[in-house]
């Protein structure tokens, strides 16, 4: 299957994806329960929850977020990631 | 005109601890009647003549929202909405985990307090968007459409007059406004939409920033803006009927917003044809 893509760059070259705060999560799994893109995965033991496939994240959704009760979850930042796809939405158009 | 106040009574997290602290300092001191949201959600007909009448303020502890939901589910309009982890995290602060309330938690419930009973005098309907003149001559209802087709499911697109992001959201202007809401396809991946949250009026808006939010029964889905610019309507119809947005998702626009750069906006938008091959392939993809 052809790699996909976001405004016309690929996927893997945009670092959109939660990242968890393991000192705040108190793993209710609300995050895991509510994204349908699979981004989240239980793991056994001490750490029971991992950002597995942050690729399948939306790119600037920030959904998951808001079910965190403690506020565990933060995305990168907006402003720079669009300033990020705008560089290699120029250069994949020129290559 | 009498005020009441429906807030979270959240009673596993410190955000509806201080939701509560809130109503109490509003019925205290402002003479706000409380409505208690389990029983509102048990027996909606207890407050049906309060929440027709008189002003409501709802105080969300959480982003779960459950005071907007039950106030929409009873079809009620806010004249003040507020947002207890909103006003924490703009505030650079963190509450205590602990649910009985600290001072610096009494202290925020306090401002909160009285800064609604500052601005809840001047809220009014007027202020959330309604009564203002309406501008619908100027947008336009799209003619002219393509249809993705995908297994059984058919995903209109208009070809002229709207553009889209990446995020399935359109964009339609008319002079230096601009409305937004979801598009076709978004509708149907999301199924039945229960709750539309839409952004505050006067809300500075970033293009791929966020102008509200959508709940369907089986997601929430973050509007993704495809401009910039202030907000300036919201669409009340949208707000009270959120189905509508299922029934004629190009016509359930869920805010209006004044552009501040749509030249540089437009750039990263495409047009109905380019974004109906996106459908495809993301249908393909799903």
């Amino acid at each position: 299957m052809a790699e996909s893509t976001f405004m016309g760059v690929p996927r893997s070259k945009i670092p959109w994806a939660p990242t968890i705060d393991y000192d705040k999560c108190d793993w209710c799994m609300e995050c895991d329960e509510f994204c349908p893109h699979r981004v989240f995965e239980r793991r056994e033991g001490d750490v029971k929850l991992v950002v597995a496939n942050p690729n399948n994240c939306v790119v600037f959704c920030r959904a998951c977020a808001k079910t965190c009760g403690p506020d565990a979850i933060s995305f990168p930042d907006k402003p720079q990631t669009v300033a990020l796809i705008k560089s290699l939405h120029t250069q994949e158009g020129a290559e | 005109m009498n005020y009441v106040v429906l807030a979270c009574t959240g009673l596993d997290k410190p955000e509806g601890s201080v939701a509560r602290e809130v109503a109490i300092l509003l019925a205290e001191e402002a003479g706000a009647a409380i409505v208690c949201p389990v029983v509102l959600n048990r027996t909606p007909a207890r407050y049906k003549k309060a929440l027709a009448e008189d002003r409501l303020i709802v105080v969300d502890g959480c982003a779960t929202r459950c005071a907007s939901k039950l106030a929409a589910a009873a079809q009620a309009k806010p004249v003040q909405k507020v947002l207890i982890s909103g006003v924490v995290k703009a505030a650079g602060r963190a509450l205590d985990p602990e649910l009985r309330l600290g001072a610096d938690a009494l202290e925020l419930a306090r401002k909160i307090a009285d800064d609604i009973k500052a601005t809840g005098a001047a809220a009014s309907k007027e202020a959330l968007g309604a009564g203002q003149a309406p501008a619908e001559a100027e947008f336009e209802s799209p003619s002219d459409f393509t249809v993705v087709v995908h297994e059984k499911y058919e995903f209109r697109i208009p070809l002229s007059g709207y553009f889209f992001n990446a995020n399935d959201v359109w964009v339609q202007v008319a002079g230096t406004r601009a409305r937004v809401g979801i598009s076709d396809y978004m509708q149907q991946r999301l199924t039945d939409i229960t709750y539309v949250d839409p952004p505050e009026i006067g809300t500075t808006v970033e293009q791929f920033g966020e102008v509200g939010t959508v709940e369907s029964t089986k997601a929430n889905f973050e509007v993704v803006s495809p401009v910039s610019g202030t907000v300036v309507r919201i669409n009340e119809a949208v707000d009270d009927a959120p189905e509508s947005i299922n029934e004629d998702p190009y016509g359930a626009w869920i805010a209006e917003l004044e552009l501040s750069a749509w030249e540089e906006d437009r750039a990263l938008l495409v047009d109905g044809r380019t974004y109906a091959a996106d459908v495809e392939r993301k249908a393909a993809e799903d």
